[in-house]
């Protein structure tokens, strides 16, 4: 069970903290502001964004259940966010397939849907409409 | 719009779903007309890829028309004509950037799910499991297609689409296999499966200098077309004989292939004797997901020092790994999904320059609501099949 989440994004450690700051993250990331540090990564491969889970608590989308069980805020979750983050400071656009039409999500990995399009209306349900 | 949808192993079904939508600024919907059916199709097919779901649509090898554009596709006007790569890249992230487009680091929704199998996420990929992000795929009427600014390749002449179908997955594949040979001239490349991706391989070893290129498979139907169409200068047939090593040895004085293609992957056929019992147990209890007889016979016919080029699709975990023959030998083991976008444009030169017609691997055109059909014979090699064109 590592302790830590981490990814790297193509951009400089000014631009990239410039960007951070001012994007409307998931809710675990925002309340968690000091958990998370920037790095250099090394040659042309941009800044590396390190997310200590020990020092964060879980974020709001988590019942309380979770919060008790877990102590931290899950890994996956983290990730979830700091991808999202990635693909929109990078590519400008969140990742989205017919089977993960959110993006990248935790709890869809067991429960995607079939990767088909969708109707009007399921698309109005993910916010997509 | 009609889909041809998996549904269960052995089982497809073309079925009314509704028509792809613009999710995202830089997606485009492609109006498809043509697309085929993928040799790597049949492992999804055969039920040895993970995470199917009943309703997913098939197909990552796909042209058409473009019928609509995101605000952020600039490039692409309604109406253009343009064959679809089958790796999604975003073209943004630092592989993409150096153009290793089928690892891009932002294309695969299911990231979390990849890392798990494989490390770390690579590309997206159009129909082909929740794994490679569980997006729909292009054996249907219509596609959406993200990252159009970087994906689509215009087709402005009026090549038919059998000539220039192939650029999104096939062509690129098999000449990214010769490259990876490193052929200078001179060269005996040996092409393990004649199926359409080593007919590919084999033409693309004589276009990059190969003084001889040996075609390998246990069809006749499919060395000839090797001999005849490709340009293979010789064939085995292991039907006939299974030791293909020594055969290669045999027509190479002894030495062995400067460099070998694997254009099998990993439901490999020829096996026999022991080995290939205790593979067929494993793989049918999923305790080996991949038979690894290609690449092991591979391994052990290269000359030393030489180059053994991976492109059939390996999906899990291969036991029986001839570590000492390739560790001893000094080889070069290169492999991945083919980069195809950083090949489009040269190899659709060769095309109208009449370099090569790529459609010469085509033996069956169905309409797409016979698509189950398709599959079927495609698997058995039924009627002599190489590659089966659907039209929508």
């Amino acid at each position: 069970m590592t302790s830590k989440a981490t990814i790297t994004v193509l951009g400089d450690p000014e631009e990239v903290q410039r960007q951070w700051r001012a994007s409307d993250h998931g809710s675990i990331l925002s309340e968690n502001e000091e958990a998370v540090t920037f790095k250099r990564a090394p040659g042309d491969r941009g800044t590396e964004i390190h997310v200590d889970l020990a020092r964060t608590a879980p974020g709001g989308a988590l019942g309380e259940t979770l919060q008790k069980l877990l102590g931290a805020a899950p890994r996956a979750k983290v990730m979830d966010e700091l991808r999202r983050f990635k693909q929109v400071f990078e590519t400008g656009v969140v990742t989205r397939s017919e089977g993960s039409p959110e993006g990248e999500l935790a709890e869809r990995k067991l429960k995607q849907r079939p990767a088909q399009p969708m109707e009007d209306s399921e698309l109005m349900k993910v916010g997509l409409r | 719009m009609r889909a041809n949808v998996w549904s269960g192993r052995n089982t497809v079904q073309v079925e009314n779903v509704p028509d792809p939508k613009i999710l995202d600024d830089r997606d485009a919907i492609v109006r498809i007309t043509s697309t085929a059916i993928c040799g790597s199709d049949l492992h999804l097919y055969d039920g040895y890829i993970p995470t199917m779901k009943r309703g997913d649509i098939l197909g990552h090898e796909f042209m058409g028309e473009i019928v609509e554009t995101g605000r952020a596709v600039s490039n692409l006007a309604v109406g253009d004509r343009v064959v679809v790569p089958f790796p999604i890249a975003c073209g943004n992230c630092w592989s993409c950037r150096h153009e290793l487009y089928s690892v891009c680091e932002n294309s695969n929704p299911n990231a979390g799910l990849a890392e798990k199998m494989f490390g770390h996420s690579t590309a997206g990929i159009f129909g082909y499991s929740h794994l490679t992000g569980g997006y729909a795929g292009g054996q249907a009427e219509y596609a959406r297609v993200p990252y159009a600014d970087v994906g689509p390749f215009k087709i402005e002449d009026d090549l038919a689409d059998e000539q220039v179908l192939f650029l999104s997955d096939i062509f690129p594949t098999g000449f990214f296999g010769a490259e990876l040979c490193e052929i200078k001239g001179g060269e005996v490349v040996a092409v393990f499966g004649a199926g359409p991706v080593g007919q590919f391989a084999i033409a693309s070893a004589i276009m990059l200098g190969a003084e001889q290129v040996i075609a390998i498979d246990q069809y006749d139907y499919r060395l000839q077309m090797a001999l005849h169409k490709a340009g293979a200068t010789a064939a085995i047939d292991f039907s006939k004989d299974p030791d293909i090593v020594e055969q290669l040895k045999e027509l190479t004085g002894g030495r062995g292939p400067d460099a070998v293609i694997d254009a099998v992957g990993m439901e490999a056929a020829h096996g026999h004797g022991l080995l290939h019992t205790a593979d067929r147990v494993k793989q049918a209890s999923r305790m080996e997901t991949d038979r690894g007889h290609a690449l092991r016979d591979a391994i052990l016919a290269c000359r030393p020092g030489g180059i053994v080029s991976v492109i059939g699709v390996y999906g899990g975990i291969l036991d029986n790994f001839p570590s000492g023959a390739w560790m001893n030998k000094g080889l070069t083991l290169k492999t991945g999904q083919c980069h195809v976008q950083r090949y489009m444009k040269r190899l659709y030169d060769h095309v109208k320059n009449g370099d090569i017609d790529p459609s010469f691997v085509v033996t069956h055109r169905l309409a797409l609501d016979l698509a189950p059909d398709g599959y079927e014979a495609f698997k058995h090699k039924q009627d002599d099949c190489v590659k089966v064109v659907l039209k929508p």
